[in-house]
């Protein structure tokens, strides 16, 4: 019997993969086999519904003591070339503008530098300031790197740390900073940051204290196939012993303006395959989303096929990818997300950072049309 | 092999066939045609004004069809020393007499199978009356959408008896012409460079790559690469070695 009948039939048992299986998938010659398997497992999961969401992006500082190989967004002190930190009025006026202009946003996600100079109340007056001026946004802030440096910074436990950002408005943990648990890739491109085993506390942790999370993957910098799927694998046993996680993300690397520019990016295929054995190991996390600010629109509409379920949002202003030379929008209307899913067959749900269902069906139908002009092609002489 | 009238009658009554079912006979039906090859050539164009555009080493030199007049005709354009014309005109490549015959197939986001298939349809017929086309290049009006494409692209190579389909990548980035490889495509078509565009500032949208770097493309898409030389011959193109790790902080 191939490998491939033999997963087949495990996931027709509704037997687990294991680590064997998962490099075998990605080994698999036909693309297209281990992705019509992921199709039937996203809509054994999910039918055709696809997930978006309103939201925004606050990158409040790209200060930060970390030197990640991959990393284009990040700064090491204030005064470096490009280096930023938002006073708290510049970033509370962002949601100001929106409020203000009547968007519908549900979401701000926040990520940042791990900056050494600022006090531990700039982020609770952050998060404070932001429910202030709208008490139902969802506040999706920090990453547990981020959650561990204050942990060490501060000199308060994780546990201290989530409890006072919670009491200043702090919602749920967005899955960044996982990249690849594998200590041999980790001691080469983000040395600076906490381990695998500390990343992965930070979420047992908050999900103990009732928190939900995503998780990500960052795939296509030095990493082998049997360091993703055992990144797959860490993840999923978390999973079992919490169900916090709602969202796993892998995130494609971006070579530009980065230590590690000599690097290809991830292909097209090698995405799409990504996508689709991620969709077959992680029988126990929900949600799979295509990540169309990294992917880039088409890559990401595609995956709708290839085991995603969720585009993610609006998104607008993102830095940290487009500082690495991504090339895709920095926002899109919620009217172009659900054109863009309804293409892809099929059916676009707008839900809140935590899945409920906000708008579906005929509250989501738009007559304006699809457009987006052509990128320009420049003239190439060598 | 997918039969196309009932796809048609299963278009006028619910959903098209299945993505992974066309996808895997488009492929299968590409490796058929092509031996499992897929081909890209260092091309250059020649532009209405008379001048150049790609590396002048180029092996394919081609010449678009809204050129022509320009240029002051076919017999012109050859003269220079076009070798391949690449139109959305059919019926203009009648005239193409040895160049090399590339049809630019449109589609838009938002019509209809069917009528792709209409337009399919036509193309067919002329390649059955005697057109001897080399390739079709499927050409998306406005920003292409990725599974938009990728059907398009599977429903060329199931409706279409020409040796090859052809995804143009600075039309549909590098990702998505390789995701069409394993929907029917066989060959990349646009600009290949010596080196590296480094993707920065004014160049960030700049779509040109390496041919080490197509030839990853066709690789990873499982396909065997292979260049088109100047004289149209195929040669197997090697990758070569692994670039070196990098070393861990700290080690030399």
């Amino acid at each position: 019997m191939s490998t491939m009948a033999k997963i087949r039939e495990k996931l027709a048992a509704g037997e687990r993969l294991d680590l064997d299986d998962g490099i075998a998938l990605f080994k698999h010659p036909n693309l297209l086999e281990v992705g019509a398997l992921a199709n039937e497992v996203r809509e054994r999961l999910h039918g055709q519904r696809t997930y978006f969401n309103r939201n925004f992006h606050i990158n409040a500082t790209n200060v930060c003591v970390a030197s990640c190989m991959f990393c284009s967004f990040a700064r090491l002190k204030e005064g470096d070339t490009g280096a930023y930190t938002m006073k708290l009025d510049e970033a509370w006026g962002k949601l100001q503008a929106r409020v203000d202009a009547g968007e519908p946003v549900t979401e701000i996600h926040i990520v940042n530098g791990l900056h050494d100079g600022l006090p531990f109340d700039y982020y609770t007056d952050l998060l404070a300031g932001l429910k202030r001026i709208k008490p139902s946004i969802h506040l999706k802030a920090f990453t547990a790197v981020e959650l561990f440096y204050y942990h060490q910074r501060y000199g308060m436990s994780v546990e201290e740390v989530l409890t006072r950002l919670r009491a200043a408005g702090l919602d749920s943990l967005p899955g960044g900073g996982a990249e690849i648990f594998a200590p041999r890739v980790r001691k080469k491109i983000c040395d600076d940051k906490c381990t695998a085993d500390q990343w992965l506390d930070v979420h047992r942790t908050a999900h103990r204290m009732g928190l939900r999370s995503n998780c990500t993957m960052l795939y296509g910098t030095i990493e082998t196939l049997e360091e993703r799927v055992d990144h797959m694998l860490r993840l999923r046993a978390l999973q079992d012993e919490t169900g916090g996680f709602q969202t796993f993300i892998p995130l494609a690397f971006h070579p530009d303006n980065n230590a590690l520019m000599k690097l290809p990016a991830p292909t097209g295929t090698e995405d799409l395959r990504t996508y689709a054995v991620a969709r077959l190991m992680l029988d126990n996390i929900p949600h799979l989303k295509a990540y169309w600010i990294m992917l880039g629109v088409k890559t990401a509409q595609t995956a709708l096929w290839f085991g995603a379920n969720d585009l993610d949002g609006t998104v607008q202003e993102e830095k940290i990818y487009h500082m690495a030379g991504a090339e895709t929008p920095q926002a899109m209307t919620s009217d172009e997300i659900v054109r863009i899913i309804r293409e892809a067959g099929r059916e676009p749900v707008e839900r809140d950072t935590l899945y409920n269902v906000i708008a579906e069906g005929e509250a989501l139908i738009s007559d304006k049309p699809f457009r987006r002009t052509v990128r320009r092609s420049l003239e190439v002489v060598s | 092999v997918i039969d196309l009238v009932s796809e048609r009658t299963h278009l006028a009554t619910a959903a098209p066939v299945d993505l992974f079912t066309l996808g895997r006979q488009a492929a299968a039906r590409a490796r058929e045609a092509n031996l499992g090859r897929g081909v890209f050539a260092r091309a250059r164009q020649l532009l209405g004004t008379g001048a150049w555009r790609g590396p002048r080493d180029a092996a394919d030199a081609y010449v678009e069809d809204q050129d022509l007049g320009a240029l002051g005709g076919l017999s012109a354009a050859v003269e220079a020393g076009a070798r391949t014309l690449v139109t959305a005109q059919a019926a203009s490549l009648r005239e193409a007499g040895e160049l090399r015959k590339l049809l630019r197939l449109p589609y838009r986001a938002g019509e209809s199978e069917a009528e792709r298939l209409g337009r399919l349809d036509e193309v067919a017929a002329l390649v059955r009356g005697g057109l001897a086309l080399d390739g079709v290049l499927p050409s998306p009006e406005g920003e292409p959408l990725g599974l938009d494409t990728v059907r398009f692209v599977a429903l060329c190579r199931m409706h279409l008896a020409v040796p090859h389909v052809i995804v143009d990548f600075a039309r549909l980035g590098h990702r998505l012409a390789q995701m069409c490889l394993g929907f029917g495509a066989d060959e990349l078509f646009g600009p290949i460079v010596s080196e590296r565009a480094l993707r920065l500032g004014d160049n960030a949208g700049n779509p040109a790559m390496t041919r080490k770097e197509a030839a990853t493309l066709i690789r990873g898409a499982g396909l065997q690469p292979f260049e088109r030389s100047a004289g149209g011959v195929l040669a197997p193109f090697e990758l070569g070695a692994a670039p070196a790790p990098i070393p861990v902080r700290g080690e030399q």
